[in-house]
């Protein structure tokens, strides 16, 4: 078994808004180049997930680690240096600029070779965004603005790339192609992918996967041992 | 109720200064004058935070009514009374105008609409200034010539006493719960049925009423008034009353009263320094203690009786662990 | 006679565009309209004047060098913290005004005169269609027009102008791709502080400053941005000519007591009747 490098790990995270609580100790964690998916239904608290570990919620007890240092009370900037970059659910873009500004701005930490470099990638990924290049960003439809934005992810750099439900509102058609992409983004580029999902189809593409439901981890199960019972029972109930 | 006990107390302090009625002096003035800011406040508290209007007016309001009493009666010779109301209701009518013809505009934009006017107002005063004598201003007898200083006193007082009453039922009322609902959420209380338009026309109608009577009671006690007078700081310092004091809590205002208009009375010695202290003091308020001094002072009171229970619970202790 | 008061206004424009700019500026990136910045710039002048005897230069540095620290503290400790703890524009309204205050309270503390004019080269006399005007006016008018180029120039091609637009496009998705906002911010804040400032010196070397000069330029620097639609520089420019062109010509037909009413008058009619400004305003509010 060759186990690799743990990129990210969190333990026993408990996050509350007011007195509520959103996140009940919940434990996580990613290897290196692997694709994690977090599936549940709505409102089960992937998106506090995902947001307490980019910084933007703090968690009133538990753990995240990254890459072994401890990093519950860093900032976002802090988090984003080392690798940790958020491709939020909505509200994912700079609507008021084109498209190649939105990319240059989110390598905008990277030397000016590499932002090229990572650019170009992306558009050879999705060709939809170099065509335009030059279009505003508001003004593009919803699956374009959600390819801009995995783009924005992808340029900058991140070690450890968490794209809030990438599929919501997207057709069916555009949802599986998606997921080919980022199995593909996985492939070429080695990153680790957290990756929250309504969509059931993210098992296919995940190498693990977290259920999540009512702010509870459910299960963890590598793709291949997966149950489809299980699955069943997170989104339907038992 | 806890909350009617508030109102009560809050109503039954307001009427203490009336133990100063017939000691004529310095600090009766500085009361009277206290309390003719305190209506204004206590409008500001209505339309601003229980109603959730962003008016930000209120000298134009008080001074439309302090300049019409003072015009119509000093130079068209209406009856004084007449004079009073008119001022109350054409300012009344000017903010209904105002929130008539700011209803495309929502949010700050509407709320820089009357602020703008309460720049503009005090210039149109110097342009008119054959009329309102502009800067230099105009003096008027009113009342001052008929009633006692004792009375006029006991006048401003009762009014006040009035005003906020009227104010606290009308809260209390299905009307003000129904201006609470739209304070709270404008389209909720649309989705439900409420005519909001009716509502707000009204709470502004009420506002400007209640405003330009302060204004007229204002002219009559101080027996002057200038565009100086009306100019834009009044506004703010208008707006600040409730701000500081607290704005969710019924006595609120008088605490940010005594704050806002007693403070550079006392401060009188160290005027070069009063900007300084004023501003000063005000965003530490707002930093440091926020929802103004009245809830600060109520989480005060809350933990000194917790922490004097929990003492007289650490005496009694020992008794019973024998 | 008529194209006199037209040029007064183009150039009186010009010099009310500075802190139109500013608040423009600071607008535009926190959304904060700053009510302080006319009294911070006149702070700074009366800094200019007190160092004036040591060279216009350096009187002018250290006026800079003061907005511009002013600035930025004032957004890093005030303003930052209080926007990220959830406050309101009416919170800010009031917060601002209160540090417009402090710095009136300052300005009338620490210097001892209460009024100022700043003694700048006049730069000779310049005709435009056989309008005599000093050279200093048309200097100010093209400061101004080069400040708003530049501006405009460094948001479309450089790195750091591309990061304060993604920060006012989009504060969650800026900090997430790294991008420092407190510092955004804190730079926005010092820029609009040091063109008010600028703004100021124009003033005082044409005309004079007093104690509260500062609201005056604040509140004309505010109407003539909400005309212009708030955050909005283009706007801001078009509105700060057009604004001086109504002063001007107001000033000449009505008599000096109507020119503010007028002009005030026009921009709550504006305000009535188109909500965002003539030109629009890219951040609602």
């Amino acid at each position: 078994m060759n186990e690799k490098e743990l990129v990210l790990e969190v333990s026993e995270l408990t996050v509350n808004y007011g007195a509520t609580s959103a996140l009940k100790s919940v434990d996580l964690f990613a290897h290196k180049g692997e694709i994690v998916g977090l599936a549940g239904p709505n409102g089960a608290g992937k998106t506090t997930l995902l947001e307490t570990i980019a910084g933007f919620l703090r968690q009133k007890e538990g753990d995240i680690r990254l890459f072994g240092t401890q990093i519950n009370e860093f900032p976002v900037l802090k988090r984003r240096m080392m690798g940790v970059v958020l491709v939020p659910q909505e509200r994912n873009n700079f609507p008021y600029m084109t498209v190649s500004e939105n990319l240059d701005v989110g390598g905008i930490i990277n030397c000016k070779d590499v932002n090229k470099r990572l650019i170009e990638e992306v558009y050879q990924l999705f060709p939809v965004l170099h065509t335009r290049a030059n279009q505003l960003a508001g003004t593009m439809s919803g699956g374009e603005q959600r390819m801009l934005a995995i783009g924005i992810g992808l340029v900058s750099n991140a070690s450890i790339l968490l794209i809030d439900e990438p599929s919501t509102g997207l057709a069916p058609k555009m949802v599986t192609r998606l997921f080919e992409t980022l199995g593909s983004i996985k492939e070429l580029t080695g990153k680790t992918i957290v990756l929250s999902e309504q969509n059931i189809g993210v098992i296919d593409i995940a190498d693990r996967v977290f259920g999540i439901e009512a702010g509870e981890v459910r299960f963890c199960e590598k793709t291949e041992d997966l149950d489809r019972d299980i699955i069943r029972d997170l989104y339907l109930g038992k | 109720m806890n909350d009617h006990y508030k109102k009560l107390g809050t109503l039954l302090a307001l009427i203490l200064p009336f133990a100063l009625i017939g000691k004529v002096g310095y600090a009766q003035w500085v009361i009277g004058y206290v309390y003719l800011f305190l209506i204004q406040g206590y409008v500001a508290w209505f339309l601003f935070f229980r109603t959730n209007q962003p008016f930000f007016g209120y000298s134009v309001t008080m001074a439309l009514g302090a300049y019409s009493t003072a015009i119509l009666t000093g130079i068209y010779e209406w009856p004084l009374v007449l004079g009073i109301l008119a001022g109350g209701v054409i300012a009344s009518a000017v903010a209904m105008l105002l929130f008539l013809s700011t209803s495309r505009a929502r949010g700050f934009y509407l709320s820089m609409i009357s602020f703008l006017l309460a720049i503009m107002f005090p210039m149109l005063i110097d342009a008119l200034r054959p009329i309102t004598g502009g800067r230099n201003g105009i003096y008027f007898r009113g009342l001052r010539d008929m009633w006692s200083r004792g009375g006029l006193f006991a006048l401003i007082v009762g009014s006040t006493v009035l005003a906020v009453a009227f104010l606290f039922w009308l809260m209390s009322t299905k009307t003000g719960k129904t201006f609470t609902l739209i304070a709270e959420n404008d389209d909720l209380a649309q989705a439900v049925g409420i005519n909001t338009f009716k509502y707000k026309l009204l709470a502004y109608g009420i506002a400007g009423l209640i405003s330009g009577l302060g204004g007229a009671l204002y002219v009559n006690y101080i027996g002057f008034i200038s565009s100086i007078d009306v100019g834009v700081f009044t506004t703010t310092y208008i707006t600040f009353i409730p701000i500081v004091g607290g704005s969710q809590l019924c006595y609120g205002p008088i605490l940010g009263a005594l704050i806002v208009f007693l403070l550079p009375d006392l401060l009188v010695p160290m005027e070069r320094f009063m900007d300084i202290i004023f501003g000063g003091v005000f965003v530490a308020i707002i930093l440091l203690i926020p929802g103004g001094i009245a809830p600060g002072l109520e989480r005060l009171v809350k933990w000194a009786y917790k922490r004097l229970v929990r003492r007289r619970h650490d005496c009694i202790k020992p008794e019973t662990q024998l | 006679m008529n194209l006199d008061a037209g040029i007064t206004g183009i150039i009186m424009g010009g010099v009310l565009s500075l802190p139109v700019l500013g608040i423009a500026v600071i607008y535009g990136m926190t959304g904060i309209t700053n009510f302080a910045i006319g009294t911070i710039g006149v702070f700074c002048a009366f800094m200019t004047w007190t160092f004036f005897s040591y060279g216009t230069v350096v009187g002018i540095l250290v006026g800079l060098a003061t907005s511009f620290v002013i600035g930025y503290v004032i957004q890093w400790f005030l303003l930052t913290p209080l926007s990220e703890k959830g406050g309101d524009s009416t919170l800010f309204f009031i917060v601002t005004i209160c540090i417009g205050l402090v710095f009136t309270g300052l300005t009338r503390v620490l210097f001892p005169r209460p009024n100022i004019s700043l003694l700048l080269p006049r730069m000779g006399t310049v005709r435009i269609l056989g309008v005599t005007t000093s050279g200093l006016k048309i200097f100010a008018f093209f400061f101004a027009l080069s400040v708003l180029f530049l501006i405009r120039l460094s948001e479309k091609h450089t790195n750091i102008g591309k990061s304060w637009r993604a920060t006012s496009q989009n504060l969650k998705l800026a900090k997430t791709v790294g991008i420092d906002t407190q510092h955004v911010f804190a730079w926005a804040s010092s820029i609009g502080c040091m063109l008010s400032f600028s703004g100021a010196v124009f003033w005082a070397a044409l005309y004079n400053v007093s104690l509260m000069s500062g609201w005056d330029l604040t509140f004309l620097g505010f109407i003539i941005a909400v005309v212009g639609g708030i955050g909005n520089i283009w706007g801001g420019m078009l509105s700060a000519l057009l604004m001086g062109m109504v002063m001007s010509y107001s000033g000449h037909i009505l008599g000096g007591m109507w020119q503010s009413v007028v002009l005030y008058f026009i921009v709550i009619l504006v305000l009535i009747i188109s909500p965002r400004g003539i030109l629009g305003s890219e951040r609602s509010l």
